[in-house]
């Protein structure tokens, strides 16, 4: 069907200068404001991790031991009892497996 | 069709933007749900999910380009919709005479109306507020929950729930008066156009305010 066979349309709508303005500005408030409190509070909460970092490397410098393979006792498990790193036995006893809780958390 | 008598009630752009957001709301309403249920395995929600994401993403584009390209309407819609008269706490009074017409098969009298109802207007403001808030909140909880605060993604993810409820029970209320009125139907999904009679009949301030013969050289 061609556009050429209807005899009326809406008369068009006419925005002036100072009606664009208006709903220009009210769209780029209605934009800007969720966008800043998404910022501070995204902002806010990277404090938060970086804190978090901050005192991870403070443990650090304060720690002896600061890598598992340096560990004496985890040495020794695998020395007298673990065999090696992902050795049967050691998967066996200290690896995880995943449980869908998605059901019960919701 | 007496084409001497049609009104071109929704041009070639307004067709498209509902095209794109029919193919890319019914999807999102399927997968909102399947995600708010979980009743599948793990790798189907994981499916749901992906699917959600796509159609929200196009869903997104849809409205911005047609912000931008159909900008006059954008703004025309919103005057509409916005507007609010004593007509149409008359016209909430009889509920627009549907129950009466679909129940009781009466005709009661309705007051006149622009080219949407009061209830196509409060749906219309629904979409509006709604559709801005589930995508700004779907955006967010997509691209940065782990860089929002456990609050925020909460209240998001709360807004971004009831927005779809209240847009979805919507939608069932809106394909089944847009089926009912089917030569509105045939004009959004095919030609745009609808009979002038009728037109006139439903929408008379439309008609008489709004609508200009078009100029033929």
């Amino acid at each position: 069907m061609s556009d050429q066979d209807y005899k009326y349309i809406e008369n068009p709508l006419h925005v002036t200068r100072r009606e664009f303005i208006t709903i220009t500005g009210i769209v780029v408030a209605f934009l800007a404001l969720p966008a800043i409190w998404i910022r501070s509070a995204a902002l806010s909460n990277n404090e938060y991790i970086k804190a978090r970092i901050r005192n991870l490397y403070q443990d650090d410098v304060k720690s002896k031991i600061r890598v598992s393979h340096a560990n004496k006792s985890v040495a020794r498990y695998y020395s007298e009892f673990g065999g090696k790193p992902l050795s049967h036995l050691s998967e066996e006893l200290l690896h995880t497996k995943y449980i869908n809780r998605t059901k019960i958390l919701s | 069709m007496h084409s001497e008598n049609m009104i071109l009630k929704h041009p070639l752009s307004v067709r498209i933007f509902h095209y794109l957001l029919v193919i890319s709301f019914l999807p999102l309403a399927a997968t909102g749900l399947i995600l708010f249920f979980k009743p599948f395995s793990e790798n189907a929600m994981n499916l749901a999910m992906r699917i959600h994401v796509a159609a929200g993403i196009l869903l997104t584009f849809d409205a911005a380009a047609f912000f931008i390209i159909g900008y006059k309407r954008v703004v025309l819609f919103l005057r509409r919709v916005f507007s609010i008269s004593g007509n149409d706490f008359k016209w909430f009074a009889v509920l627009g005479g549907y129950p009466q017409k679909l129940l009781l098969h009466k005709k009661v009298p309705v007051p006149p109306m622009g080219k949407y109802n009061s209830g196509q207007k409060l749906f219309g403001a629904c979409v509006f507020i709604g559709g801005v808030a589930l995508i700004f909140t779907g955006i967010a909880l997509w691209a940065f929950p782990h860089n929002l605060p456990h609050g925020t993604v909460a209240l998001m993810g709360h807004v971004h729930t009831i927005a779809a409820w209240a847009l979805t029970l919507f939608l069932c209320v809106h394909v089944f008066l847009g089926i009912y009125m089917f030569d509105d139907f045939k004009a959004m999904f095919l030609h745009g156009k609808i009979p002038y009679d009728e037109a006139k009949e439903m929408a008379p301030l439309w008609v008489g305010n709004e609508i200009i013969a078009v100029n033929k050289k």
